[in-house]
């Protein structure tokens, strides 16, 4: 059963963070005890989109080996309705940590990939969690590649640009399958999507191009757009049709459908 | 006369040995010393530790099987891509890089922390003299440690000492 859940994609904008949120989000408002990881330390955003500015520890004083996980975990369950735990462990946003975080050698980067390893332990085993949630930096970068291989199960966010076709095809042949990770394709910002054909044209697209099955098709929805990075879908648009794909590709992740 | 005898379990098989004669005894002696340089003496195997004898025999006989697999696995594919190195980091570049029969053990070894060859080969569902074999070159390439407690060898990436 896929337990860590690292999103990722090729390019950056294709949707990662918004589908890392609503879909830890989802899992709590299933019941499940859920902590969602921003493991993209160049450009953090969950501080901002979970508007949490008092945290007194970092992920990145984690991966430093200066604190426990248990330091740097944010209980958030009041903002999910039902009796789900929904935790965070955040990026540092400030320039320091940014540059100090741009500059770790490979040997740094080998202690962080056992730490992000031990959280199976830590975080599954000891302290109970269901789900844990990484979102990732986009491309070939060493703290997403470490998501990657600590992860049982990749989303990879994907858009129609031509370009982000082409590099996720060459990422999922080249990175995800020779790390032989269970991966599931979610086809964002998809235009008119209810228009004739397009449904049979996305998967026949997926299965050819992609060759790895389908978590999920969002269409672009201009409500995301509106929002600003200001709403977690799921808590404050329970009827929203995205609410209704992200549900779906819970329970698909939940139940290991995914062929 | 003195009369050693008992069963070697050796990689899957089985030796009966017979010692009966001091001649003999110290001829098999001679062949079975420790990496360490310890050999296992005339008068330890006359001073009635027979069963202890034929144990220091089965752990020399394991390492030199080791040391064959590692040798056949170095023939297999050639020393050009085993480049000895020292506390060399195994971080996820690296393990994108590294051959796919290297990459499958080394990954075992991220997840578990530390294991034998035979818990690995559980995992990848391939034979233990053939684990032992790819962890063994992973040592030897400076991505993996390697420490023996007892009878039994455990691999592990040294992370924390790679400061």
């Amino acid at each position: 059963m896929s337990k860590i859940v690292a999103v990722h994609s090729y390019k950056g904008g294709t949707g990662k963070t918004l589908l890392s949120v609503n879909l830890a989000a989802t899992f709590a408002k299933q019941g499940k005890k859920v902590c969602l990881f921003d493991l993209d330390f160049r450009a953090p955003s969950l501080f901002a989109i979970l508007k949490v500015d008092n945290a007194e520890f970092w992920l990145n004083d984690y991966l430093n080996g200066n604190c426990d996980i248990s330091k740097v975990l944010i209980d958030l369950s009041s903002r999910i309705p039902g009796n789900g735990k929904f935790f965070a462990g955040l990026a540092n946003p400030s320039t320091e940590a940014i540059r100090e975080m741009s500059a770790k050698d490979r040997k740094w980067e080998m202690r962080a990939l056992g730490r992000l390893l031990s959280l199976r332990n830590s975080l599954l085993n000891d302290m109970e969690f269901d789900y844990l949630v990484f979102d990732t930096s986009p491309g070939l970068q060493y703290s997403s590649i470490n998501a990657i291989v600590a992860a049982d199960f990749v989303v990879v966010a994907t858009t129609g640009d031509r370009s982000d076709v082409d590099g996720t095809r060459r990422m999922l042949r080249e990175l995800y399958n020779l790390f032989e990770k269970k991966t599931g394709l979610v086809m964002n910002k998809v235009l008119d999507p209810t228009s004739k054909g397009k449904l049979a044209e996305m998967d026949a697209r997926v299965k050819n191009v992609y060759q790895v099955p389908m978590l999920g098709l969002v269409p672009c929805f201009c409500e995301i757009l509106r929002a600003e990075g200001n709403l977690i879908f799921v808590q404050d648009k329970p009827n929203h049709p995205f609410t209704k794909i992200l549900d779906e590709m819970a329970r698909k992740i939940d139940a290991n459908a995914v062929n | 006369m003195l009369s050693v005898a008992g069963v070697i379990v050796v990689n899957n098989y089985q030796c009966f040995v017979r010692l009966n004669k001091p001649s003999m005894i110290s001829t098999a002696v001679e062949h079975f010393k420790t990496t360490r340089g310890k050999t296992v003496t005339r008068e330890e195997i006359l001073s009635k530790k027979p069963l202890h004898v034929l144990e220091k025999i089965r752990e020399n006989l394991e390492r030199l099987n080791e040391k064959m697999e590692v040798m056949i696995e170095l023939q297999r594919h050639g020393h050009a891509d085993v480049q000895p190195l020292s506390d060399a980091p195994l971080d996820v570049m690296t393990l994108l890089s590294m051959p796919d029969h290297l990459r499958k053990t080394a990954m075992t070894i991220c997840r578990c922390g530390r294991a034998t060859a035979e818990e690995v080969a559980e995992q990848t569902s391939r034979a233990r003299a053939v684990e032992s074999a790819y962890l063994n070159q992973l040592v030897i390439m400076g991505y993996l440690k390697k420490e023996r407690k007892g009878r039994k060898a455990y691999f592990y990436a040294d992370r924390e000492s790679q400061r």
